[in-house]
């Protein structure tokens, strides 16, 4: 793989020719194999680029769509002022290295949940502001000013309705009945909260994909399920995510934090508060949720293999507990 | 067949072997991320290996039971009537593994069925009885899950 990047890189560039000093994979990445490579240029500079390609045919935890995802950087990086790190190259066919993969600049730097795990406590108040005002930039950016290689909603009602059926598409196309799913939707249905402007959403906004650079900005990264939709997707997303790999900074200060972002956002309280947080906990990890129960149903139908799909397995598991807990049951007569 | 030591004695037993003599031997990040992810498989698996058959089929008898109960009551609908027809007809007594959870997934479909007719109706003490079936079956699911997290990441 060093020749290749070298080839590709020296390719790409034009005028200098590359040399990979240090290759070696990276750890961290469910979705897609991630590596880092020290690259020494013929002018005598050197830097760090990070590869994110597929894995082999059958062995992805999740299928999403390089090609997209690469559209969709690019579109960021030169239309907007969402902070993530720069694309370098990319290999739409695997011809040169291997498999679709993207090149990026690598960022000097830890993620924010490295950052957590070895947090003081009198440090949380400061990434809780911090983590809100990147997911506030993100839902800020006005999607009908930039051009983003994104499906388009017709609507937030026919987009929550979508949202929802997912639950049931789940559990329509899965390989056995999973009963969580439509009584959630049905739930979820019955109760839909107030509308909100469509935004881009991250999908998968989590401290494992904020890189802190240097000077302590932030930088996202891992966009392959990003649309557009609600943006309390992602705040819904966080809180169940860091409720298993905390701290969660939400739950730390619940009404700081959605003042905060009410205040950066400009959405009003009506729709962004406990009942709805408590709402999109329940509905936002239905995207991530859905890709590895795909993965499940083809590790049973042996059309899909590999120690990340069945690791994950108990991640469905999680999500369960989580779907039910947004999904407040009647109190029972006998107790009112 | 032999049944002593059990398949949940021999999956914890492998699972010892990868963490004292596997795991030691190797350096490199990513393949210790593998091992910690297989040690939490195999313990998962011998979980299911040890309680999955009666888990199943005690969860299908109270999926069914309270399917028939919705089905017997005004929030009865056509979907549920026919979600317990095939089980009825499909179903097994079979104790091997995919016969189980064959019967398992038709009685599934039944409390999916029952759950959307009791929310559907408004009829709360129903919904609240079926909702404590899916408790159930989480508390299963989280028995197998044991401690869990996202290894590796960070």
């Amino acid at each position: 793989m060093p020749e290749r990047l070298g080839r590709f890189l020296t390719a790409r560039d034009g005028t200098r020719s590359a040399v990979v000093r240090h290759y070696e994979a990276m750890t961290g990445g469910y979705s897609r194999l991630m590596a880092r490579a020290e690259v020494e240029w013929s002018d005598g500079s050197v830097e760090t680029v990070v590869l994110r390609g597929d894995p082999p045919a059958g062995k992805a935890m999740v299928e999403t769509d390089r090609d997209a995802e690469h559209a969709l950087l690019q579109a960021l990086c030169v239309g907007t002022t969402v902070a993530m790190p720069a694309v370098r190259g990319y290999d739409s066919s695997g011809d040169e290295l291997g498999t679709k993969c993207i090149i990026l600049d690598h960022v000097a730097g830890r993620s924010l949940q490295a950052l957590l795990n070895e947090h003081a406590e009198h440090e949380l108040d400061a990434h809780s502001r911090d983590l809100v005002d990147t997911l506030a930039s993100v839902h800020s950016l006005d999607v009908d000013a930039v051009d983003l290689p994104l499906p388009r909603p017709t609507s937030w009602e026919d987009y929550l309705g979508d949202l929802i059926d997912r639950f049931r598409q789940a559990d329509r196309t899965h390989v056995e009945s999973v009963p969580f799913l439509r009584y959630v939707a049905a739930w979820l249905d019955a109760h839909r909260p107030p509308a909100l402007p469509l935004r881009l959403v991250h999908s998968d906004f989590q401290p494992a994909n904020i890189m802190v650079n240097a000077s302590g900005a932030h930088l996202l990264i891992d966009w392959e399920m990003a649309h557009i939709g609600d943006p309390r997707e992602d705040l819904g997303y966080y809180n169940v995510y860091s409720s298993t790999a905390g701290p969660n900074l939400f739950a730390r200060d619940p009404e700081a934090f959605l003042a905060r972002y009410r205040e950066r956002t400009g959405f009003g309280e009506d729709a962004v508060n406990m009942g709805t947080m408590a709402y999109f906990s329940s509905l936002a990890a239905v995207t991530v949720y859905a890709q590895i129960l795909r993965g499940a149903g083809a590790l049973a139908r042996g059309t899909n293999s590999g120690l990340m799909t069945t690791y994950t397995l108990s991640a469905l598991s999680i999500g369960h507990g989580n779907f039910l807990a947004g999904c407040v049951a009647p109190i029972p007569a006998e107790v009112v | 067949m032999l049944s002593r030591p059990t398949t949940e004695q021999i999956l914890l037993d492998l699972r010892a072997e990868l963490l004292s003599t596997i795991d030691a031997a190797v350096s490199e990040p990513a393949a210790k991320v593998a091992i910690q992810m297989m040690e939490n498989v195999l313990r998962n698996c011998a979980t299911r290996a040890a309680h999955e058959i009666a888990w199943m089929r005690e969860e299908t008898a109270a999926m069914v039971e309270f399917a028939e109960r919705v089905g017997s009551s005004a929030a009865a609908s056509d979907e549920l009537r026919a979600a317990l027809a095939r089980h009825r007809t499909e179903r097994s007594d079979s104790l091997h593994l995919d016969d189980v959870a064959a019967t398992y997934s038709l009685a599934g479909e039944c409390l999916s069925t029952a759950l959307e007719a009791a929310l559907a109706a408004g009829a709360d003490e129903l919904h609240v009885a079926g909702r404590g079936l899916l408790e159930q079956r989480l508390e299963h699911e989280r028995a197998i899950m044991g401690e869990w997290t996202m290894v590796g990441r960070g």
